[in-house]
């Protein structure tokens, strides 16, 4: 899945934190600020139908992710993604996560446009401790 | 100072409805938005939210099971007033299922209310509220927790100060026993009519507290702006005792376009009337109406053409009335949509009557125009006609409607509607056969309290346009269509 939007795919980049010790703690914090927004917007269904279908997309490329049903409780929604991360290197593990949120952010984009969903990533991720920008350029 | 509570109201946004609401929305109030499945409920909601949605009165729209809220995002944004800029800043969407899903009015309530307290919106918008209440109904006590649901619902929405709505699917058989309808400040159902083939869209303000809605059934579209309403024209006057000619309008007269016509008009048209020009096709009807909008546009009038029996294209063909659309002295209706409402088109007529500060307009012709109205209002087109040319008359703008009658010789008609009674003046245009050819004759058979010519002249199309000829003076039975040379002697002029 493709992110056409320019300032969209600036937004994915600089989410990336090349920091080893805090890779998979900070993704995880991320996603559980983008679920908590989007579930607030879309409900819990219309989220874990867009992550299920981006980690099925992602797999073709990393097929050592996992897929299982997604938790409800916020602490505990990504432990599958979590314990597939924590298997492998920092470097791998940064790119499956990349990879993972542009398909997510390409499905949003495909169905509610670019700018919506730059906005809606923009405002979920003001909370987050990783300030945005701050990343390595791919 | 007045005590009283002073109530602002608000401007929708949405064109027509602050009419049908008798001045705008009730800051405060407590809205009904209902319909069937399809009739543009969420549409208009949402048209309202980006209007009165701003960075200090912000709305918060709840979505509940029913449309999908990516769904609704996705398509609402391909209309003009979603403004993207607004989400986050103006406009927050929340989604309920959960709450109801879990169980419970109570939750739900509490949702609400806890993210109004966090946003501080002026506006709330629930949609659908209907599944709110049928799905709280299966997981809770029974019935008995709706009003109360409704009333407290209903109390916190004054309190926080919000104008609220809540958007539902009801048919109006159940908004007579819902308690949610006679706890409503505003009540608004949209509707699609079906009639023959053709869908209306209608929309009526059914109730709105301490202010005078405009009553009845109104016609709707909704196009790439969104929701345009066409408020229904209602005839206005009043009924005097005293009968006073009103001869304002004749000491002022308009000239036709066409030598020698007004002069057997008594002096050219009069400023305000309506003039009907009728005959069969090819008399020259629209040769008229366009020589009409031409002398208007010599004196510096602009003017507005409807044509509904012509596509634009072929209406531009006419070099005459191309350049006077080109120059912008004339502006053009765009009637090709099939099943209009008498009200759009009279709107879009007015709406360019008032734009170009136009003082003649010209409808050609009343059958195409039947033709392309939906089956509802062609059914009753002198009802529809009768209102449309008494809202344009009331413009003081001077008309031209042109109709096509069949040449009938056994008969004297003027109308094919039974309707030539509300036009001010008519010509009729008629065929007769005169030494092997066709002709074209031409007469003024009324111009309302005023003197006319009762001649009936003979005329022919150049390409100059209408010129008009000799009296048929020496003929008898011209209306049989074939007249016949009245051989009579004529008496010699009074010499004494």
């Amino acid at each position: 899945m493709q992110i056409h939007d320019l300032l969209l795919r600036q937004l994915i980049i600089e989410l990336t934190d090349p920091d080893p010790e805090k890779m998979v703690d900070n993704a995880i914090e991320q996603w559980q600020l983008i679920a908590a927004h989007i579930i607030s917007i879309i409900g819990e269904g219309g989220f874990n139908a867009l992550y299920d279908r981006s980690v099925i997309l992602t797999q073709s490329t990393f097929p050592w992710l996992l897929t299982c049903e997604l938790q409800p409780s916020a602490h505990k929604r990504f432990s599958a993604l979590r314990a597939s991360l924590e298997d492998q290197t920092t470097a791998l593990a940064s790119e499956a996560n990349y990879l993972l949120l542009v398909n997510f952010t390409g499905i949003l984009e495909s169905l509610i446009g670019a700018e919506l969903t730059t906005r809606i990533f923009r405002s979920a991720l003001e909370e987050t401790r990783i300030p945005i920008g701050k990343g390595v350029n791919k | 100072m007045s005590n009283k509570a002073n109530i602002e109201r608000l401007s929708t946004g949405v064109p027509g409805l602050d009419n049908l609401l008798g001045g705008g929305l009730p800051e405060f109030s407590f809205n009904l938005i209902v319909g069937t499945p399809g009739s543009g409920k969420t549409t208009l909601a949402h048209q309202m939210m980006f209007s009165l949605a701003t960075p200090d009165t912000k709305a918060l729209y709840f979505t509940v099971l029913g449309e999908p809220a990516l769904k609704m995002l996705r398509y609402q944004q391909q209309f003009a007033f979603f403004d993207i800029t607004k989400i986050e800043e103006s406009i927050q969407f929340v989604h309920l299922s959960a709450d109801l899903l879990d169980g419970g009015f109570d939750r739900v309530m509490a949702h609400i209310a806890d993210k109004i307290k966090v946003y501080a919106p002026k506006f709330v918008f629930v949609d659908s509220f209907r599944t709110v209440a049928r799905s709280a109904k299966e997981n809770t006590r029974g019935d008995s927790d709706l009003p109360r649901f409704l009333q407290q619902l209903g109390m916190q929405m004054n309190s926080w100060q919000t104008t609220s709505f809540l958007i539902g699917e009801y048919v109006s058989p159940e908004s007579e026993t819902s308690p949610l309808f006679a706890m409503a400040d505003g009540i608004i159902c949209l509707s699609q009519s079906l009639h023959r083939n053709s869908m209306l869209r209608k929309i009526q303000v059914v109730k709105m507290r301490g202010q005078a809605q405009r009553s009845g059934l109104h016609t709707f579209r909704i196009d790439d702006d969104g929701v345009r309403i066409f408020p229904r024209a209602i005839v206005k006057g009043s009924i005097s005792t005293k009968v006073a000619p009103d001869t304002a309008g004749l000491e002022t007269r308009l000239p036709v376009g066409t030598p020698g016509l007004d002069d057997m008009l008594g002096g050219g048209l009069p400023m305000g009337y309506s003039l009907l020009a009728v005959g069969p096709s090819g008399c020259g009807k629209t040769v008229l109406a366009t020589q009409f909008l031409a002398e208007g546009v010599r004196q510096g009038e602009p003017g507005v053409i409807a044509a509904f029996e012509k596509s634009p294209s072929q209406l531009l063909g006419n070099k005459k009335l191309y350049s006077m659309v080109e120059a912008g002295d004339v502006g053009v209706i765009n009637t090709r949509s099939l099943d209009l409402s008498i009200d759009e088109t009279l709107h879009d007529m007015i709406k360019m009557i008032q734009k170009m500060k136009a003082k003649r307009v010209v409808i050609d012709s009343l059958s195409g125009f039947e033709l392309a109205l939906a089956p509802e209002f062609s059914e009753n087109f002198r009802g529809s006609l009768y209102r449309m040319i008494a809202e344009l008359t009331d413009l003081r703008v001077a008309i031209l409607m042109t109709s096509e009658l069949e040449d009938r010789y056994t008969d004297l008609r003027f109308s094919p509607f039974g309707n030539a009674f509300l036009a001010d003046a008519i010509i009729m245009q008629r065929y007769i056969q005169l030494a092997g050819q066709f002709k074209r004759v031409l007469s003024v058979v009324k111009v309302r309290g005023s003197a006319h010519s009762k001649d009936i002249r003979l005329f022919e199309i150049t390409d100059d346009g209408i010129v008009i000829g000799d009296v048929l003076s020496d003929y008898n039975g011209i209306t049989t269509g074939r007249p016949e040379l009245d051989r009579r002697p004529k008496c010699p002029p009074d010499k004494g």
